[in-house]
């Protein structure tokens, strides 16, 4: 393992260490969470079925940007079925804000007072006693508007005025935060520069589209005074108890149930406009309330796009074709609101200079305020674009310098002996053996025989292209990129820790309770594994449940790929527990000092003394029946189980002048893509002939489900290069709220023979040397698909600096390429 | 999304949904695998304050030669024509053009007949007819009677049947031997509907193309045949001059309208390449 003396990186923390023999921890076993899913036995949030339900609409804004000047609800009140109409003005009697993580905050409510800012928002909310009256009471509420001028373009944005301005009261301006960051000497190293390649590159808005909406049940008991709500979202044991603030009750009168999640990619991290439209009816109409989102609410006003950003950037190489330098000015559009500020910066800023050596970065970004639905998370929150422009700047490089795309990759790859490693930023990247992945994806794919096939096509006229990306996967997310970025730091919070809690029952058989819901990752069998890992019994006894804020600790859940190496760390530490506990009794029991035990398969033994065990299950009985067989000491108090909370397993505070970001997104994955592509030149398809990713995710847990997150990344991030784009025209009117228009890509459109190939290069500060990998193949697929379309056009002279390359956008590039 | 309030009948026989039609006139709507109106319900795009249901209607589904014709049940599902040999055998145009129309899910519900009528200026299965010169067998009240497929397609989501007639029968002609035909089709996603769409058929006479039919899907709002292209061929050999000609006289001929996900030139380039690629198939096929 790697020890350092450098006095920036606290000590490693990792007790479980890579490299053992281990049983279960890196076999491809089958998802545990699959039998009930895959037979339609989950209990998704619709499936949440109280007595006397009502159901709940809302009435979405047909405008981008008005004021609200009257609502008349009689008539929509009057309709028989109808429990309860309310609107802005009426929740405002009762409930505040949506919770908001920028600072200053954006106020947001979930049902908008005076001024609507996006089409979709909220302006009613109705609850009846089903979905179809509810939105027959839609249909009935009159409301009145005088609209306002609206912004839709980011450059624009920024110099809106009077009217035009979304926050009048965060100022005068729909700049929601403009920052500049440097780190190292830029000016010197660009003025030292041999080459500066510059380049505008456009990253589309798009979205997660989870197969399920967001959704929430909600119970108001009045004799308690408490809310129930049952709700998709994750982080409810983290940040769950400001819904409860919105909601006007104390935090311990908020109970939050989380239900399996359909899906989230991000889009379900921190639900709140959803339970508290929920909760607010259930409280006025004293009934359960149940109020999921349809597509179209989803797709308008789920406070979940993803980024959507203007770049120009510039590289500076040096005479040796070292990049040198890297500047960005960056546009960021955020629409209405700014819920968690720039922190999708933060996550780029963690990874900024790709897996290369660069020595000094600046970044300077405007975020600005436009009438869309706001942005949230979606996989990769932020860093997923960097990426792209990074690898696009790479390539841009290449082509002006005809340098090979390979060779010069290899040249300014960070080397595996200089981990760990600091980036200008101050992140560290803690591990990792870039050459091998590349040269693992070079070999998958037979780069050499594509190459001969690419010649040999062109000579009939046909367009294949190879692309490639070297892509960093940042994962274990710090909560100081919450605040880090702001200009005043705000609500600086400096953990994001994530608990667990396991119970041995008097059988041997243990129950493991999560902080945080089921997302669509494999929560479940990870939890699993790592148990039955680290205290030798069998999967088949193991059972795990999802905590209730009520019965919970704290957890972060799913996010920034934590959530295993996370879910490890606790575990390693309540298993700890819990082994002390069983070695005391199996000690007294056996007579043996408590040094002398081992686990092995299930049993505590002595060691060197093959046959002389106790199962666990015996140890269990006896700590929870037979307490006076023990001694009178504490440690032999009934009971066999331990709560854990495990913080940041690598993390340090950012400097005063943010000159220095400290480490906070440390542990490094990395990525090499490879797609081969053929271009249909007279009508702008793209058609995949080959596609090959290998990841490094440090030591694998489950190839087969990291195999899941990197084939399904893929798929997403093929979606982001090629067809997803949400479309407002100027009038702030979204033109594809639905699937038929928003163009999802289908097992037919993603590559049907993706090879997927590992390297594992442990991480020094996790337990097993363990990297997140949830965002997989997102992170590397729109920078590898725009190189692989380049390289095949590279006759015809096509540049794609923007996504999605629709056929119709790609055929125009050729067009103009052609007539020029 | 949810249909606002309507009234629900279950036809048991064509004569009792033509019963119920003429009872509610414009008031009704026809339910045949519903992948298009209960979507439109839903958004409430479409709210029929009866829906006569004529899913059970099975003796409306069926794959027949009939003489020169191809007689297909309106109520036969999208699935049950792709997969079905008859089809393949006689009028490989309809197999080849379904093996893009919708989604495997929808193709197991929706209907030809319910397609047809619904008339999407985007639908594959409109053209198809117009290419196949099919007969639309349409009953109501006052009888049965028969329109051609030019005539049937009034404008988009409009045809010639009335407001209590059914479409019953679509009567495809039977591709001749030897005959040379193509469909091809441009889409984002395999099954969603066309951005452009081109077909075509002939007959190969002494070297030279007869009774050409050639047309188009997105390519204007009406648009199905495009006479100026079909002229262009009739009586020519298929060449690079002929091809040449047959796709500038078709993009002279075509108005295509910009959507959220392609521009006019757009179009006009897929009509141009669509064109040599469906007459280079054809004369390949043809002998």
């Amino acid at each position: 393992m790697t020890t350092t003396m450098d006095p920036r990186i606290p000590p490693s923390r990792q007790r479980e260490k890579p490299g053992q023999d281990l049983k279960w921890i890196g076999k491809g076993i089958r998802r545990v969470e699959d039998p009930r899913l895959l037979t339609g036995r989950g209990k998704y949030v619709d499936d949440v079925v109280l007595p006397n339900s009502l159901h709940a609409a809302a009435l979405g804004s047909p405008h981008a940007h008005a004021r609200i000047k009257s609502i008349d609800v009689s008539k929509a009140r009057a309709l028989p079925g109808v429990a309860a109409v309310l609107t802005g003005e009426d929740v405002a009697k009762s409930t505040g804000p949506l919770p908001c993580f920028s600072n200053p905050p954006t106020e947001q409510r979930c049902v908008a007072i005076d001024r609507v800012r996006h089409v979709g928002e909220p302006v009613a909310i109705v609850a009846a006693e089903s979905r179809y009256v509810a939105e027959d009471a839609l249909a009935l509420i009159e409301v009145e508007y005088e609209e306002l001028p609206v912004v839709m373009d980011a450059a624009e944005a920024v110099h809106a005025t009077g009217d035009a301005v979304i926050h009048p009261e965060r100022g005068e301006t729909n700049v929601a935060i403009h920052r500049v960051f440097e780190f190292g000497d830029v000016d010197d190293d660009f003025a030292a520069a041999d080459a500066v390649i510059k380049r505008k590159l456009r990253w589309p808005r798009s979205g997660a589209q989870p197969m399920e909406t967001c959704g929430a049940t909600a119970v108001f008991d009045e004799g308690e005074g408490k809310f129930t709500i049952h709700v998709n979202s994750s982080m409810y044991n983290y940040v769950g108890w400001l819904i409860a603030v919105t909601l006007g009750v104390p935090v311990h009168k908020l109970n939050l149930v989380p239900t399996l999640a359909g899906g989230s990619f991000g889009s379900k991290l921190f639900i709140h406009k959803v339970p508290v439209i929920a909760a607010v009816l259930a409280r006025e109409c004293g009934r359960p309330v149940k109020y999921l989102e349809d597509r179209i609410d989803n797709m308008t006003a789920c406070d979940h796009h993803g980024s959507d950003r203007i770049y120009d950037c510039e590289l500076a190489l040096d005479a040796d074709r070292r990049m040198t330098s890297m500047k960005c000015t960056v546009i960021d559009d955020y629409g209405a609101y700014f819920q968690f500020g720039i922190g999708h910066h933060g996550n780029a800023l963690s990874q900024i200079t790709g897996p290369y050596q660069i020595g000094s970065v600046k970044v300077d970004i405007t975020a600005v305020f436009t009438n869309k639905c706001q942005q949230g998370a979606y996989r990769g929150f932020g860093s997923e674009v960097s990426n792209y422009v990074m690898e696009r700047m790479v390539d841009a490089a290449c082509a002006e310098l005809d340098l090979d795309p390979v060779a010069f990759r290899k040249t300014n790859f960070i080397q595996p002996d200089q981990f760990p490693y600091f980036i200008p930023t101050g992140n560290l990247y803690d591990s990792g053996n870039y050459p091998a992945v590349l040269d693992k994806a070079l070999d998958l794919l037979d780069y050499d025989g594509w190459r001969q096939k690419q010649k040999d096509a062109l000579a009939e006229g046909r367009y294949i292209g190879i692309g490639l990306a070297t892509c960093q996967e940042r994962s274990v997310f710090s909560s100081t990129e919450f605040w880090s970025l702001n200009d005043e730091a705000g609500f600086a919070l400096t953990s994001s820790p994530e608990g667990v809690s396991i119970k041995i029952d008097p059988t041997g058989n243990a129950v493991v309770s999560l902080q945080a819901p089921f997302w669509g990752n494999s929560p479940e069998t990870m939890a699993t594994m790592v148990l039955a890992e680290k205290l030798t019994i069998d999967p088949a006894n193991i059972s795990i449940t999802y905590a209730d804020t009520d019965h919970g600790v704290s957890g972060t859940g799913p996010g920034g790929s934590r959530y295993t190496v996370m879910l490890a760390g606790a575990i390693v530490g309540a298993v700890d527990t819990i082994k002390d506990k069983l070695f005391k009794i199996a000690g007294h029991l056996m007579e043996a000092d408590t040094a002398d035990l081992e686990l092995r398969d299930g049993a505590v033994g002595l060691k060197g003394v093959p046959g002389k065990e106790m199962t666990i299950a015996d140890l269990a009985m006896q700590a929870h029946f037979f307490r006076l067989s023990f001694p009178d000491e504490p440690g032999f108090d009934t009971g066999l189980d331990a709560t854990t909370t495990y913080d940041h397993p690598l993390t340090t505070m950012p400097s005063e002048d943010r000159k220095d970001l400290g480490i906070y997104y440390p542990i490094m994955g990395h990525m090499c893509h490879m797609p081969v592509v053929e271009v249909d030149i007279k009508t702008g398809q793209v058609k995949f002939l080959d596609y090959v990713a290998v990841h490094d995710c440090g030591t694998m847990v489950n190839p087969k489900t990291l195999a899941g997150h990197i084939r399904g990344g893929t798929a997403q991030g093929i979606g982001t290069a090629l067809y997803e784009e949400y479309k407002y025209d100027a009038n702030g009117q979204l033109q594809n709220a639905s699937f038929m228009d928003y163009l999802v890509p289908t097992a037919h459109e993603i590559p049907a023979n993706m090879r997927i190939g590992h390297v594992e290069t442990p991480s020094p500060f996790t337990e097993y040397g363990i990297k997140g990998g949830g965002e997989g193949g997102r992170m590397g697929a729109p920078p590898a698909l725009a190189a692989a379309i380049e390289d095949a056009l590279k006759p015809l002279g096509v540049k794609a600096d923007f996504l999605p390359l629709t056929p119709a956008k790609l055929r125009g590039l050729i067009r103009e390429a052609e007539a020029s | 999304m949810k249909p606002s309030a309507f009234e629900y009948v279950r036809a048991t026989s064509v004569d009792d949904a033509i019963s119920a039609l003429s009872q509610h006139g414009d008031e009704a709507r026809l339910l045949a695998g519903g992948q298009s109106l209960i979507a439109m319900m839903n958004t409430r795009l479409a709210e029929p304050k009866v829906l006569v249901d004529i899913g059970r209607l099975s003796d409306l589904s069926y794959i027949r030669v009939d003489g020169d014709a191809l007689s297909i049940g309106a109520l036969t599902t999208h699935n049950t024509v792709l997969q079905s040999a008859e089809v393949a055998a006689h009028c490989p145009l309809v197999s080849a053009a379904y093996a893009n129309v919708a989604h495997h899910t929808v193709r197991n519900r929706g209907t030809l007949g319910g397609n047809l009528c619904h008339n999407d200026p985007a639908s594959e299965m409109p053209l198809v007819a117009s290419l196949l010169d099919a007969e639309l067998v349409l009953r109501g009240s006052g009888g049965e009677r028969r329109v051609a497929a030019e005539d049937f397609f009034v404008d988009t989501f409009h045809t010639a049947a009335h407001a209590d007639e059914i479409l019953t029968e679509i009567r495809f002609a039977r591709q001749g031997a030897g005959e040379g035909w193509a469909f091809e089709v441009v889409s984002q996603l395999k099954g969603d509907y066309a951005i452009v769409a081109a077909g075509c058929r002939f007959a190969m006479v002494d070297g030279v193309c007869r009774g050409v039919r050639l047309g188009f899907v997105g390519a204007g709002p009406a648009i199905k045949r495009v006479a100026a292209a079909e002229t262009a061929l009739e009586g020519q050999p298929v060449n690079g001059a002929t091809i040449a000609a047959v796709a500038e006289a078709a993009v002279g001929a075509v108005d295509p309208h910009a959507d959220m996900h392609a521009d006019v030139q757009y179009k006009l380039d897929l009509v141009q390449a669509l064109s040599e690629r469906v007459l280079k198939q054809a004369a390949s096929r043809a002998v």
